[in-house]
Parts: C-alpha cells; sequence; structure tokens
C-alpha cells in the first residue's frame, strides 16, 4: 500500500470520521490524530506541488473523460492548507469549547466528514463530483450548526439545509446541460467546448447554485442565523471555511467556462457590492456579537466578489489573485474572530452588544484577539486582508473602474464603524456599576483563536511567497 | 433527428418543467414539508433531463454514464431529504414545547 | 417513430407534469404526497422507457418508496405534536406571514422565463450528442464486470460512489444528531399513514424488487437498489414493532452504518502500490473485489436507509420523560 498524498489528503479525514463515529468515547483523540495526520499529508503534497508545479491522479487508473482525475496546483494546495491549518486550530479551540459529551461525540465525525469534502472540492476535476463533493460538505455543514440543539439553531438549519439542496440541484442541471453539450463532465472538457446556448445555460445555473451556496447578497438570507447560532467552534469552520468551497468552484468554473459578457461580471460585483453595503448597515444594527461576526461574513463574501469583477474580462486572469488573497485572510481571521466572540460569550454570559461595557468580566484575552482579527478584517496594514484589499482597489484603478474602489472605501469605513462598536464595549468602563472582576480570560481555549488572529495579520508579511505559491502550477492556464 | 416526435423531444422538456415546477414550489411553499417536496420534483426534473440526454435511438444502447449519475443523484436526494424532515420534526417539537404553559426555561447552551 | 409509443410517452409526460402541479397545489399534505408518489412512480415508468431500468429501479425503491415512507411518517409526527389531526396540520404547519399573490406570481413569471431559456438550450443542443458511449465500449472488458451502470458506479466512477456512500453516512450521523432525546409519537403504525403507505408504495417496491432480483442474475448490479429493497424490510419491521432498536444495540448500529464506507475505502487503498493508484484494482481481482464492496455496500445502505426511517439515535429514555430533562442522562449513557 503505497497511496499519493492526494489520495492521503481524503482518505484520512474518512476513515478518521469513521473511527471518530464508532468509538463515540475516544472521538476527540481520534479527531485530533486524523486532523493533524491530515495537516501531514496536505504538507507532503505542498512540497511535492512546489517541486512539480502540479500533480494529477487518475483515480482507478482511468484518464478522464471516463474517469475521475485528482488534481493539485498552487491554488487548491493554498486551500488545503488554510483548510488543515484552520481546521486544527479550531479542533483545539473545541477541546475547550464542547463541554458536553453528546456534543463533543457528534462534533468530530461531523467535522472530519466535512473536512473530507473540503479537500474532495479543492483536488477534485470533475463536475459531478463537484456536485457529490459539496453534498457531503452540505449535510456535515447542517449538523454542525445544529449542534447546539436550540430553537433557533434548529430553524436556522432548516434554512440553510433548503438553500443548499436547492443549490446543489441547480448545479447538478447545469452539470446535466454541460453533458448535452460536451459529452464529458472534466474541466478539460470544459476548455475544449465550443461555447454554446446549452453552455451558457449551464453555466448560468451552476453559478447560481453556487452563490445560494456562498450566500452572496441577495441570496445570503440563510447564512447569518446559521452561522450566529451555532456553537462557537461550528461558526468558525462554517464561516471560516465551508463557504470557501463554494467561493473556490466559482473561481475554476469561471476560469474553464468564461462569463459570456461584460455584462455579467458587472452585475457579479455589482451584487457584491450590495452584500458590502446591506451586509455592513445588518452588521451596524446587530444585537449579539455573534450576529454581527455573521453579517462581517456577508460582507467580505461580496468584497470577494468584487476582487473577482474588480477589472473586468480583460483582468480575469489576475483579479482572481486577488480575491484567492481575501479567501485566504478572511479564512484565518473569521475563524479566529468567531472563537473569540465564543470565548467571550462564554466568560461574560451573554453577547449583547450594548450591555459588553456593563459586564464586570472582561475577557481581555479574547477581546484582544477580537481586535486583531477586526484588523485583519477591516483591512489594516499589515495584514493580510490587507494585502488584498490593496491588490482589488490596485486592479481596479488601473482598469479605471474607480466605482469598485469607493464602494470599498465605503465598506471598509462601515467595517471600522461597526467593529468599533464592539470595541467601545471591550474599553469603556464608567458605565460599569460596582468593582470590575477578575480577568477571567487567561486560559489555555484562549491560544487557538489568538493564534489565528496573529496569523491573519503576520501573512500579511508573506503575502509576496502567498502570491507566487498560488500561481503555482498555472491554475487558470493550461489543465491536464 | 427525425423531425417527428421522439422521447428526446418529448421527455427533456418534461423534466425542465418539473424542475422549474419544483423550483418555483421551492421559493413560494409556506409549508416546510411541501417545500421538502418541491425540491424532490427539482431533483427528478434533473434526472430527466439526463437521462433524456443519454437515451439513444434504438436499438442503440444507451450512455450508462449519465445513468450512474442519476443513481448517485438519488441516494444524495435522499440522504439530504431524510436531515431535512428530521429538522422540521425536531423544529415542530422544539416549538410544541415552547407553547406549552408548563413550559420550562430553555437549558442554558453556548450558542 | 412509431406512433402509438409518441402516443404513449406524450400522455405519459402530460401526466407526469400535471401530478408534479398537482403535488404542490392540492391543500391537503397527505393528499400531496400520495401524489408525490404516483408522480414518482410514473417518472420510473417514463426512465424505463428511456432504456434506463437501473435507474427507474433506484428512483422508485429510493427517491420514491423510501421518500414516501419518510414523508409519512414526518407528517404524522407533526400532527402528532401538534395535537391537532386536521385542519391546521394538514394545511399551513409553518408559522410566519404567508408568501404574498403577487410575489408568488412574479417568481413563477420569472421562473417560467428562465424554463423558456432551458428548452431553447436543451432543444439547440446536439439530440444523442457526444457521449461516454465509446470510452464505456471500450473500457467494459478491463472492468471486471458484464453490466455497463455497474462498471461506471464501482469501477470507472467508483470514487463518485464512494462519496455518495459517505453522504450517507453523513446523513445518518446529522439525523442522530438533530433527533437526539426526540420522544417518538406514539404512533398508531396501522392507521392511515400506515396504510396508505402500504397501499401505495409496499406493492410497487416488492414487484421492483423482484425484477432486480432477476435482473441481478443476469448482470451483478444494483447496491443501492437492492439495499433499498432490504431497507423496506427493515421498515416493515420497524413499522410493525417486529424489531424495536434498542440503546444496546447502538454499536452494532454504528458499525453497520461505517462498514459500506470502511470497507470501501479500504479496498481503494489498500489496491495502491506497484504503479497502481487508488481505485486501481489489480485486473485479475476486480471482479471478487467489486462484488465484496457490492455487498457491503448492499447491507450499509439498507441498514442506513432503515436508521433514517427510523430517525432519532436509540437512547436509555425513561416513558414519560421530556425530551429537554433527558439530555443529561444521555451525555452519561453516551456511547
Amino acid at each position: 500500500m503505497t497511496p499519493d498524498a492526494m489520495s492521503l489528503a481524503l482518505f484520512v479525514p474518512l476513515f478518521g470520521a469513521i473511527a471518530a463515529f464508532v468509538l463515540p468515547r475516544a472521538a476527540s483523540v481520534i479527531g485530533l490524530v486524523a486532523v493533524l495526520a491530515t495537516c501531514s499529508a496536505v504538507a507532503w503534497l505542498a512540497r511535492e506541488v512546489m517541486a512539480e508545479g502540479s500533480m494529477t491522479v487518475a483515480l482507478g487508473g482511468w484518464a478522464p473523460p471516463l474517469g475521475i482525475a485528482l488534481r493539485a496546483d498552487g491554488l487548491s494546495v493554498a486551500m488545503l492548507a488554510m483548510t488543515g491549518a484552520v481546521g486544527l486550530l479550531v479542533s483545539l479551540g473545541a477541546l475547550d469549547a464542547l463541554r458536553d459529551a453528546r456534543q463533543r461525540q457528534y462534533f468530530w465525525p461531523l467535522w472530519l466528514l466535512l473536512l473530507t469534502g473540503m479537500n474532495g472540492v479543492y483536488l477534485s476535476t470533475d463536475i459531478f463530483n463537484l456536485y457529490v463533493m459539496i453534498e457531503v460538505i452540505a449535510l456535515a455543514a447542517v449538523g454542525l450548526t445544529v449542534l447546539s440543539g436550540t430553537r433557533a439553531a434548529v430553524q436556522a438549519g432548516l434554512e440553510y439545509m433548503y438553500a443548499s439542496i436547492l443549490g446543489a440541484l441547480l448545479f447538478l442541471l447545469g452539470v446535466g446541460f454541460v453533458y448535452l453539450e460536451a459529452g464529458r463532465l472534466d474541466f478539460a472538457g470544459l476548455i475544449a467546448a465550443e461555447p454554446s446556448a446549452g453552455l451558457s445555460a449551464a453555466l448560468a445555473l451552476m453559478v447560481v447554485g453556487l452563490l445560494l451556496k456562498t450566500a452572496l447578497f441577495p441570496l445570503h438570507f440563510w447564512l447569518p442565523a446559521a452561522h450566529a447560532n451555532a456553537t462557537a467552534p461550528a461558526s468558525a469552520l462554517l464561516s471560516g471555511l465551508v463557504v470557501k468551497a463554494a467561493l473556490y468552484i466559482f473561481l475554476r468554473l469561471t476560469t474553464y467556462m468564461p462569463l459570456p459578457d461584460e455584462i455579467v461580471i458587472t452585475l457579479i460585483g455589482a451584487l457584491g457590492a450590495g452584500a458590502v453595503l446591506w451586509g455592513g448597515v445588518q452588521a451596524l444594527r446587530a444585537e449579539r456579537l455573534k450576529m454581527l461576526v455573521a453579517w462581517s461574513t456577508v460582507v467580505q463574501i461580496g468584497l470577494i466578489f468584487i476582487a473577482f469583477a474588480r477589472a473586468g474580462q480583460v483582468g480575469l486572469s489576475e483579479s482572481w489573485k486577488a480575491a484567492a488573497l481575501l479567501i485566504l485572510a478572511h479564512g484565518v481571521a473569521k475563524a479566529g474572530m468567531f472563537l473569540a466572540a465564543g470565548r467571550i460569550r462564554t466568560e461574560v454570559g451573554h453577547d449583547i452588544i450594548a450591555d459588553l461595557d456593563r459586564s464586570a468580566i472582561r475577557p481581555t484575552l479574547a477581546q484582544f484577539t477580537f481586535a486583531l482579527a477586526a484588523i485583519s478584517l477591516i483591512g489594516l496594514p499589515p495584514s493580510l486582508g490587507f494585502i488584498g484589499k490593496w491588490s482589488l482597489m490596485e486592479g481596479a484603478m488601473a482598469a479605471g473602474y474607480w466605482h469598485w474602489v469607493v464602494v470599498t472605501m465605503i465598506g471598509t469605513l462601515m467595517s471600522v464603524a461597526y467593529f468599533s462598536r464592539v470595541f467601545a464595549g471591550f474599553l469603556r468602563f464608567d458605565r460599569m456599576k460596582g468593582e470590575l472582576a477578575e480577568h477571567k480570560g487567561w486560559a489555555i481555549a484562549d491560544v487557538a483563536p489568538l493564534t489565528l488572529a496573529f496569523a491573519a495579520i503576520t501573512l500579511g508579511l508573506m503575502a509576496a511567497p502567498i502570491l507566487s505559491f498560488i500561481e503555482l502550477g498555472y491554475p487558470f492556464g493550461a489543465v491536464p | 433527428m427525425p423531425a417527428d416526435l421522439s422521447p428526446h423531444l418529448i421527455y427533456g422538456p418534461t423534466g425542465i418543467a418539473v424542475f422549474i415546477i419544483g423550483l418555483v414550489g421551492a421559493l413560494c411553499a409556506q409549508d416546510r414539508l411541501r417545500r421538502v417536496l418541491a425540491l424532490k420534483l427539482c431533483s427528478v426534473g434533473a434526472g430527466f433531463l439526463l437521462i433524456t440526454a443519454a437515451w439513444r435511438e434504438p436499438p442503440a444502447a444507451p450512455d450508462p454514464v449519465p445513468h450512474a449519475l442519476v443513481i448517485t443523484g438519488i441516494v444524495v436526494m435522499i440522504s439530504a431529504t431524510a436531515v431535512a424532515l428530521a429538522l422540521i420534526r425536531r423544529l415542530k417539537s422544539l416549538e410544541a414545547e415552547a407553547d406549552t404553559p408548563q413550559d420550562t426555561p430553555e437549558a442554558s447552551h453556548d450558542a | 417513430m412509431s406512433d402509438p409509443l409518441a402516443i404513449f410517452d406524450l400522455l405519459l409526460a402530460v401526466a407526469i407534469v400535471a401530478l408534479a402541479l398537482a403535488t404542490l397545489s392540492v391543500r391537503d399534505l397527505f393528499a400531496a404526497i400520495v401524489l408525490f408518489v404516483v408522480f414518482g412512480l410514473l417518472s420510473a415508468l417514463a426512465w424505463v422507457r428511456l432504456s434506463a431500468p437501473d435507474v427507474a429501479l433506484a428512483e422508485a425503491a429510493i427517491g420514491t418508496g423510501v421518500t414516501g415512507a419518510l414523508l409519512l411518517k414526518t407528517l404524522h409526527h407533526l400532527r402528532h405534536v401538534t395535537g391537532t389531526p386536521e385542519r391546521a396540520a394538514m394545511r399551513g404547519m409553518t408559522p410566519g406571514a404567508p408568501v404574498p399573490m403577487p410575489v408568488i406570481w412574479a417568481n413563477a413569471a420569472f421562473c417560467g422565463l428562465i424554463a423558456l431559456g432551458l428548452a431553447v438550450a436543451f432543444l439547440g443542443a446536439p439530440a444523442a450528442g457526444p457521449g461516454f458511449d465509446a470510452l464505456v465500449a471500450e473500457a467494459m472488458p478491463r472492468s471486471g464486470v458484464e453490466h455497463p451502470v455497474t462498471a461506471v458506479l464501482l469501477n470507472f466512477r467508483a470514487y463518485d460512489t464512494l462519496m455518495e456512500v459517505v453522504v450517507l453516512l453523513a446523513a445518518v450521523i446529522a439525523v442522530w444528531q438533530i433527533e437526539r432525546g426526540l420522544s417518538e409519537a406514539p404512533a398508531p403504525v396501522l392507521g392511515e399513514v400506515f396504510e396508505g403507505f402500504a397501499r401505495l408504495t409496499l406493492p410497487a417496491i416488492v414487484v421492483l424488487g423482484t425484477y432486480l432480483l432477476w435482473k441481478g442474475a443476469e448482470a451483478p448490479g444494483g447496491a443501492f437498489q437492492g439495499g433499498a429493497v432490504l431497507a423496506a424490510v427493515g421498515l416493515l419491521l420497524l413499522l410493525a414493532r417486529l424489531y424495536v432498536p434498542q440503546p444496546s444495540h447502538r454499536p452494532l448500529a454504528r458499525w453497520a452504518f461505517v462498514l459500506g464506507t470502511g470497507a470501501f475505502a479500504a479496498v481503494a487503498l489498500l489496491v495502491t502500490g506497484g504503479g497502481r493508484v487508488a481505485f486501481e484494482y489489480p485486473a485479475e481481482h476486480a471482479k471478487t473485489l467489486i462484488l465484496l464492496i457490492e455487498g457491503v455496500v448492499t447491507i450499509s445502505i439498507a441498514v442506513t436507509l432503515a436508521a433514517l426511517f427510523h430517525g432519532r439515535e436509540p437512547v436509555a429514555m425513561a416513558p414519560g420523560e421530556a425530551p429537554a430533562a433527558s439530555r443529561s442522562g444521555e451525555a452519561r449513557d453516551a456511547g
């Protein structure tokens, strides 16, 4: 038995999920080991990709289009690495955050299945396989959403489930049209296919399905409640990682099947702008901390789509890099922020923003973590979020598309405003009646969110190597 | 293709029609159970499209790959349906619990 | 094309579309589910007409049979919980504002436009266009099986099939998780619900199951259909209370759920080496391995489908204990 690194990145979390499910008492240990082993497989894969540019394995020895091939290039490995690293830290956070034996027992198998699904998406080169993978992700993610068992969580989970199924079915119908036109389902087939009405219909269906799954305004209706009502580690996984899978598929698809028209790209950018503005307003109005963080995810997804559209059709060959940087930055920072918000809630006992300054307990480390993560989400230097936003605006300015710059600036100001609401609650002490209690925040549980938030900032200093890494294997040029 | 009505011409549009009926239902239905039914219609519609596309004028055998894809799709759909229905049952129970007069304050969960 | 067949096709297509419309527009939910089951069976018939008997079987057994049973079970639960078996439960069980008529019409018009666009795209596409026909025919001798659909499912695209079983596993874990501590509706199991289910679904499943076994004799195939037929047996056992899941059965159930996924993935991984990649069965063992995988996957699918129907994880719960109060107890005996 000598499997390759890509197969290992898929099978290790799968076997971990199976083991964690049949041995519930040891679920935490099995889960941590499995996530660690997955990270090692990804590291091995990263080394190979750095040496060779890109790697392909035709599963079963059947070359596409008959079989399904796995392919890894710079972008896939960057997504895999982000998923593995964030997942590992969230797993550490979950050790402390999930105190209920029952929650732990279900968290680990579901999370490992989610990891299997996400790794599968990042390695896939076949659109029907992608459909199956997004369903693996959807079911595991819904299971994680309702882990807390509260009525609000179950309600949000149901809405999420409806949106997920509909998104996947739209994607499936699109797959049907691709088969009808091209007679094959692999990426190379998409590139080779002649443009036609059927392929445009297929692309439209698949893109709408993906936008629903990734919650781009105005298809975001299911996201805030689902992400805000889950338990903290689940929120971190859902917001930091899960929505990125559909985004990644969108980036791949629109490269292999170019969007037919400048107008469509502008429309997608406009939806992104709508997300930035509407999400910003909602974040300003949010009463609960986790709801604010969830709306900020809506904003950030909008921003990623603006980055995609920043320079129109001619700029697409560069714009995807800005989008990819923002995806990575958001994944790391948002996971840290949700874990920090969960810590604040646990320590203070509630997460009503207006009452944070009345609390005698100030979990300082968690608050500091929250602020660090906010720096990256607002896009202040030297964070990775800053590099992503800068790259967005630079491209837009170069192309003369000033409207995207204006929207991004407005969004940035709004994010300063809504995060300041939270900081004010952290820093004001005058509304406190009575003594300030001991700082209880210095717990081992703060390590994971703090590491994530620090990483979101320091990765900005490594932007150049990251950029050259995601270009490995010319993800958006040649295909096997 | 011959100009007269082939199964291809009949069942392809049937699948699209069924998908769209399901889509309207999924967007408009108030009832939770009926939204599941609507989504299930969508999946059958998508299956119709793939199977019609795989059909070949006899005596040629149909393309087996789309058939396999639809079987996979059916199993995926029952999984999603089962989860959606479990959520519906759970939600109804929680709502009924909250509505009863001897309602105990909900245990605090780490949400 | 012969005319009589075309007329049959047209009538069937009209009936299918009409049933789809009726499923969504009839007020009574029980009637809607019954209409859906008829819709599913007619769709399966159309797929037989389109030379896709394997898919028709899967759709009739799983897409229609098991789905119908799940829907009826859920309807029963909702009526039981609401305590109003009549109008309230039959109609809107969802609280919240009704969707205004103009919105519905706008949606319908919008979707109509989409339908038109898709129809144009469909008719513009090459009929019987390019496909995998030649590739499959060429690779069949090396697949280890004789039935093309089986070859695609368990060899050419085995990776998809593994992930499909993973989806099923994720579903059963999620359902156990969602329904923990949910008290069962003390069901009049042989009431209206069961009768409706039995009258419509079971004969169909039995007939199709017989066909499946006959089909299985001439070509290996149908893990999913076979699993669904076995699951139907499980459903009957559960409904008739011949088998009541006990907390002590949980470890066994867990193993049964993961058996298919685990064995499939283990085989896929163990065959690697010596230049072979994952899922690349050695030619001389391909047939044996595929039959082995089919066997265990069938068992897992049957058990999982039956468990999805049963719903909640069997946990120790004193009779009459409120679901919320039982949580700490479950946490204690978890495992």
